[in-house]
């Protein structure tokens, strides 16, 4: 039967040799929509890893402050306490401008050992990041005051890194090197991962330090944690009073909106390429669906020789509708030949389980497409009457 | 001759209506999404409100530090003790328009919260650019000077601090806490003009940033050099290089660069390139290469759809070749006809371009950029529509033109 339809298939195949394209074609873009869907899915499904409503971030311009290093501590230490004792502040925390929905990333590498892990986010963070956020604990404990002094520079990895670097074992007290490999850095804690970057995107690799006293004087950012009666009010009572303080540029931010801004960035572009995609792949359905019909009305004479030697109606359109299979499972196996360099090469460092689901999503697409474009002509085909088509040959 | 064709190519459109409205579809789909693309990709380059004066002007916008035998790189936007001391020491500009990026700042008006993004500008800021002045007037050298807390603020601003007032010049303006008196107002600027966009513009010397003699290149300023005339153009470029090698290079690094651009370039630079290439080359090469790729797919599916409306004229085909057409002459007529096809579908196209362009505008998808389809963008997406109807077209023409005489008649 297959070898018959495959003889058949191999009589035409330079009218089928374009459809084969256009079906090629099609698998590509769909492999390449269903790869950000699922990316973005798989993402999405794992825990956020904390809490941001109700946080504002207090970012200003620190070139009008002191640049003394004991004043600074002074002064920062001050204006924790004074803000701390507001009535509508829970928890304040300073931090590097890198904070989560932030835009901004700063990196650094890992090594244990000869290994080199890159990218790694590095995160400046205050004494109460955590109750800020509500990030927990998975291992050990967060930083202690006493944690700045003493010979190795304690910091606390994500799970994600902890896992790349230990794997299952434990993490706290083991010691790590910096991206020279020259100190040492011991780990005293391992927490949950924070997907940072919006709910789409992956946590990646992270690490918390606690800024020595030398680098205060950069700080540019107070993240608070507000109660729920927090108002425009207050607000504005809180920015008269950064604004004296800092005599500079002062903005508040709620991450609240900085969190929709950034995952509007991953969707709005989303919705645009799935748009044009759907209106490519609704031009090549119809495109397909005309084809078959046009070819079939074509073999006329074929059809009706079959039906007149006894085949059922159901056999003729069974014929032709795995025909157009065939050509789709001949173009789906080229596709997959490309398709299946990316999980292998591991492009873009995705894991390969997006491709793979991705790969086997457009498959199954690009058959219910072919069958359901294929399926009107082969019926009409099953209602050719035999001596009306044998006639007109 | 040309006639005729067009006469066969509506009668073969109007012969299976199906095949048509798919080919039509399809055709003005894809030049819809090239046409709005086109739309937002002029709407960037050519001169638009308030920057009129792109072919006499060089922008200056980043500074950037190398090492190159470590491979540091150090990228900024320049300082204004850079434009100060070294850029407006060029003999041959005839003015300099400075200011620095948006800050943001917020302000707290009826309980609503309001960022405000400032810019500070020196006072040809005003004299370079065309802002369309809705009251009052810009500041000038006397306000700079004198460092008043003066500002002038967009419609937009106007509207949602002040609300529906009619006139605010004189009127107070608070952001971090400091009033500024507003003396005058000015339309929006589109978002997509972002060295020129702000809420409010204050004059330079209230940055408090700006301590005078320190010699830092990296700041957080950019500039507009306006030259005397078109033609004046690369005398400034020749002297602002010339003038690059005078500028002392920082300590730990050898290379210093700052790139006076044209506009196109300023814009290539900040996608794809650095210091020491402008990154033309590869803009344009990514342009090309998704613009093929995505007409890939349809064309495909019109030379599919072609070669099977083709098979169906071969009786036709088979009488004019009998009756000694040479294959030339049905190669130019059937592209001709695919041709006659795209145009079709590009008028459609362009109604739907109409719809799409007005549903980005309204939606506001970028922050007062409004896009539209002029003479310009026409002319491109005709481009594109010849384009498209030609390597559509070429394949079926010319299996058209191999038909067998015999076979073409003996199909019927």
């Amino acid at each position: 039967m297959f070898k018959h339809l495959f003889k058949l298939i191999w009589n035409k195949k330079k009218q089928n040799f374009l459809f084969l394209t256009e079906i090629l074609v099609s698998f590509l873009v769909i492999f390449a929509v269903f790869s950000f869907l699922t990316f973005y899915f798989q993402n999405y499904s794992k825990p956020l890893g904390f809490e941001y409503k109700k946080v504002w971030a207090i970012t200003y311009d620190n070139r009008m402050l002191t640049k003394n290093t004991d004043s600074a501590s002074t002064f920062y230490e001050n204006l924790h306490k004074s803000l701390k004792s507001m009535p509508k502040i829970e928890e304040v925390s300073y931090s590097s401008s890198n904070f989560p929905y932030s835009n901004s990333n700063m990196s650094t590498v890992v090594k244990q050992g000869d290994k080199k892990f890159d990218y790694v986010n590095n995160y400046d963070v205050g004494a109460d990041y955590n109750k800020v956020w509500n990030i927990s604990l998975l291992e050990g404990r967060w930083f202690l005051p006493e944690d700045k002094i003493g010979k190795n520079k304690k910091i606390i990895i994500n799970e994600t890194l902890k896992t790349l670097i230990f794997g299952k074992e434990k993490a706290v007290g083991k010691l790590v090197g910096d991206h020279e490999n020259k100190e040492k850095m011991q780990v005293i804690g391992v927490v949950q991962d924070v997907k940072a970057n919006g709910d789409f995107w992956p946590a990646g690799s992270a690490m918390f330090v606690q800024p020595d006293t030398a680098q205060i004087k950069y700080t540019s950012t107070i993240l608070i944690k507000v109660s729920a009666d927090a108002d425009a009010t207050f607000e504005s009572e809180l920015y008269k009073f950064m604004a004296n303080t800092m005599k500079g540029s002062v903005e508040i931010k709620h991450l609240e909106e900085m969190r929709d801004s950034k995952n509007e960035v991953t969707i709005i572009p989303m919705v645009i390429f799935i748009t044009i995609a759907s209106f490519l792949i609704i031009n090549v359905a119809l495109g397909l669906f005309g084809v078959l019909w046009y070819n079939i009305n074509k073999r006329k004479g074929e059809i009706g020789l079959r039906r007149a030697i006894g085949a059922s109606a159901n056999a003729v359109s069974y014929q032709l509708v795995m025909e157009s299979m065939i050509l789709a499972t001949m173009s789906l196996i080229v596709g997959c030949f490309f398709a299946v360099q990316f999980p292998l090469l591991s492009v873009f460092n995705i894991p390969a389980s997006v491709y793979i689901i991705a790969i086997l999503l457009s498959i199954l697409f690009i058959y219910l497409l072919v069958f359901a474009c294929s399926l009107y002509p082969g019926k009409q085909a099953a209602r050719i009457h035999p001596a009306i088509a044998l006639h007109e040959e | 001759m040309l006639k005729n064709y067009f006469k066969i190519a509506i009668a073969v459109l109007k012969r299976r209506k199906f095949f048509t409205f798919i080919s039509l579809f399809g055709i003005s789909f894809t030049l819809t999404i090239l046409m709005v693309a086109t739309a937002f990709i002029d709407k960037l380059l050519s001169p638009d409100y308030p920057d009129y004066k792109r072919d006499r002007s060089l922008y200056v916008a980043t500074m950037e530090y190398k090492n190159t035998k470590q491979g540091w790189l150090n990228r900024s936007d320049a300082s204004y003790y850079f434009f100060d001391h070294y850029v407006s020491t060029l003999k041959s500009i005839d003015k300099m328009a400075i200011s620095s990026y948006a800050t943001a700042s917020n302000a707290y008006v009826n309980n609503k919260k309001l960022v405000i993004e400032y810019k500070y500008t020196n006072a040809d800021f005003w004299n370079v650019l065309e802002y369309k002045f809705l009251e009052g007037k810009p500041f000038g050298k006397q306000e700079i000077n004198n460092a008043e807390q003066v500002a002038v603020i967009s419609e937009e601003t106007k509207k949602a601090y002040f609300g529906d007032e009619k006139s605010v010049v004189g009127k107070y303006i608070s952001a971090d806490n400091i009033s500024y008196r507003v003396i005058g107002v000015v339309a929006n600027v589109s978002k997509t003009l972002y060295n020129l966009k702000g809420d409010m513009y204050i004059p330079l010397s209230l940055d408090k940033g700006n301590r005078p003699g320190n010699p830092e290149l990296m700041g957080s300023y950019n500039a507009i050099l306006l030259a005397k005339s078109k033609a004046d153009v690369p005398k400034v470029l020749k002297e602002y290089n010339q003038m690059m090698k005078k500028v002392p290079i920082p300590k730990d690094f050898d290379k210093v660069y700052s790139n006076a651009d044209p506009f196109f370039e300023s814009m290539t630079r900040r996608i794809a390139g650095e210091g020491s290439t402008d990154g033309k080359g590869i803009v344009i090469t990514m342009i090309t290469g998704f613009t093929l790729l995505f007409l890939l797919l349809p064309t495909i599916n019109l030379v599919n759809i072609n070669i099977t409306r083709i098979l169906e004229r071969s009786s036709e085909i088979g009488v004019r070749k009998a009756f000694g057409a040479s294959s030339k002459t049905l190669v130019y007529q059937f592209i001709v006809e695919n041709l006659i096809l795209t145009l079709l579908g590009g008028i459609i196209g362009v109604f739907f371009s109409l719809l799409a362009i007005y549903l980005i505008n309204s939606a506001n998808l970028i922050s007062n950029m409004r896009l539209t389809l002029n003479f310009t963008v026409l002319f491109y997406s005709f481009i594109l529509c010849v384009f498209f109807g030609l390597i559509s077209g070429v394949y079926p023409a010319w299996r058209m033109s191999k038909l067998n005489i015999v076979k073409a008649l003996k199909a019927q």
